[in-house]
């Protein structure tokens, strides 16, 4: 199935509360977009809805043509708090999903074994998430979500509980990880570099009630030099946009 | 995407607590607690009202083997067997339902702290003229002591159940069932246990108490009040140190045993946090 997402003429309320204010856009199948925004610009709201875990008030919310009306287990959320059950060893975590949908255990090894190794965590199946640094944790989050094989990865400020080191190379390793397998990934940030090294598509919106104030397209190849000039007139523009003014 | 920094060593070691650094301290407590019992009868030296610690436990060993003593503690057990456990199910019942419903949950807070403001006891005489002597104003009285701890115990768990442990199911495919086994239970045992253990404080000190006011005519309470009506103070000691021990095994030992057997995962150390 084309897993093409729109928001169409999206309003969000929350009782009185006006949060998504008319937005539309559109994510194509392999896509790569990400949506900065200033924090309760809604930017997570309108991800949500794509997850399946919010409604739209007004608008439409589509896969690939289709309502979303709930989640699904070809669009996987990674969340900002990894959210690994602590109760869980790591691979009992990652395969969570597979034994929710009632694949054997012999199965769900091979399959957990395999996507552990990918994101280079092979050797810590029976460690807890305590056990693990915030890196390790959000990997074996990110491998939670791949191991299902979804069509649609949407992340919500994945990094944003991580040191800025880490974060760095857990960027690389989603690039990779984006070219490898072709999945269409939407990104939350609030990190105006990390939406402008990661993404083709960036929307920039306003703050509460979220509008998108601009659509920028990124055609830079990956790897992308944070310090190239190309990077920092986007970044200008982002900054521009979101009224940061950045000519100093 | 290796990271050969982040490897690290896998040690996981479950002690036993007794041999844990929750052994010591409590040893030391328990021998402190003789220090000044002993230390108080030699200089006191009236061993007819303070009997020194080795003459108690002379007097224990022989009690202990007495057919009156093993009743005692055989009924006080069955009373605790059968009245803790329906106190925690009862519980963990009630807190559950307020956790569906908020119109319950303000009864429920309503009826506790009704129920905490009378001390258990003073049930005692109502429900053993109402029932007569014997198990049942007992059993009841450690129902209404100890199911309430339990109760608000999981009560404030369901509140605090993570939302995103639980999307996180919703967005991987969980159905209803799949969301109270997988996610609800294993996120509100730690709360049932600890519920457990402050009701099993609660139900054990109901129990002696109220044994030591009925004519129940058999039990743990019931042989301390009956050593003291003769001044035997022997008996008044050995009939502390039982309570306390017994009270003390359960509780730091069983019921911690059950606890790091259930929440294994909190006790994992080592690794890389």
């Amino acid at each position: 199935m084309m897993q093409k997402l729109e928001l169409i003429n999206v309003v969000k309320r929350f009782d009185s509360l006006l949060v998504l204010d008319d937005i539309s856009l559109t994510v194509e199948q392999g896509e790569f977009a990400a949506i900065v925004g200033p924090s309760g610009c809604g930017k997570s709201t309108a991800l949500r809805m794509f997850a399946g875990l919010e409604h739209a008030s007004e608008g439409q919310v589509l896969a690939g043509g289709n309502t979303i009306d709930k989640p699904g287990p070809e669009r996987t959320m990674i969340f900002q708090e990894h959210a690994l059950y602590p109760w869980r060893t790591v691979a009992d975590n990652v395969g969570f999903g597979l034994e929710l949908a009632g694949i054997t255990r012999e199965e769900r090894t091979e399959r957990v074994d395999q996507v552990l190794k990918l994101v280079g965590l092979d050797g810590f199946q029976r460690y807890y998430p305590h056990q693990l640094s915030g890196g390790m944790r959000q990997r074996a989050s990110i491998a939670r979500a791949l191991v299902m094989d979804p069509e649609v990865l949407l992340l919500d400020e994945p990094y944003g509980a991580l040191d800025a080191i880490t974060r760095l190379t857990m960027q690389n390793e989603l690039i990779k990880l984006w070219q490898g397998t072709g999945k269409t990934m939407v990104l939350i940030t609030h990190d105006i570099d990390e939406a402008v090294y990661l993404a083709d598509t960036i929307y920039v919106m306003s703050r509460r009630p979220g509008r998108i104030v601009k659509r920028i397209t990124n055609p830079t190849p990956h790897p992308r030099d944070r310090n190239s000039s190309d990077f920092i007139e986007i970044r200008h523009e982002i900054m521009d946009n979101l009224d940061l003014g950045s000519e100093v | 995407m290796q990271q050969s920094n982040e490897s690290t060593s896998n040690s996981k070691k479950n002690k036993p607590p007794l041999m844990s650094g929750r052994g010591l301290p409590l040893i030391m407590a328990v021998l402190s607690l003789f220090l000044i019992w002993e230390i108080a009868a030699y200089i006191w030296n009236k061993p007819y009202i303070l009997p020194t610690v080795e003459a108690t436990f002379v007097y224990m060993w022989k009690q202990l083997q007495t057919p009156e003593f093993v009743k005692a503690l055989s009924a006080s057990s069955f009373r605790l067997v059968v009245g803790y456990p329906a106190a925690c199910f009862i519980g963990a019942a009630l807190g559950l339902l307020a956790g569906l419903s908020k119109g319950f949950k303000s009864y429920l807070r309503s009826l506790i702290a009704i129920l905490q403001a009378i001390p258990p006891i003073v049930w005692v005489p109502f429900f053993t003229i109402i029932l007569g002597y014997g198990h049942l104003p007992i059993i009841i009285v450690i129902l209404i002591a100890s199911f309430f701890p339990m109760a608000l115990s999981v009560m404030n768990a369901t509140e605090s159940v993570n939302k995103t442990h639980l999307e996180l199911a919703m967005v991987m495919g969980a159905n209803r069932r799949q969301l109270l086994t997988k996610v609800f239970t294993p996120e509100t045992l730690p709360a049932v246990i600890t519920g457990a253990q402050v009701s099993f404080g609660n139900a054990w000190r109901s129990l002696v108490s109220s044994e030591m006011v009925t004519g129940a005519a058999i039990g743990l309470g019931f042989n301390i009040s009956s050593a003291s009506e003769i001044a035997n103070m022997k008996g008044v000691l050995m009939g502390i140190v039982v309570i306390g021990g017994i009270a003390v095994f359960l509780d730091l030992v069983v019921l911690e045993w059950i606890k790091r057997k259930v929440l294994r995962y909190r006790y994992v150390t080592g690794g890389n946090p």
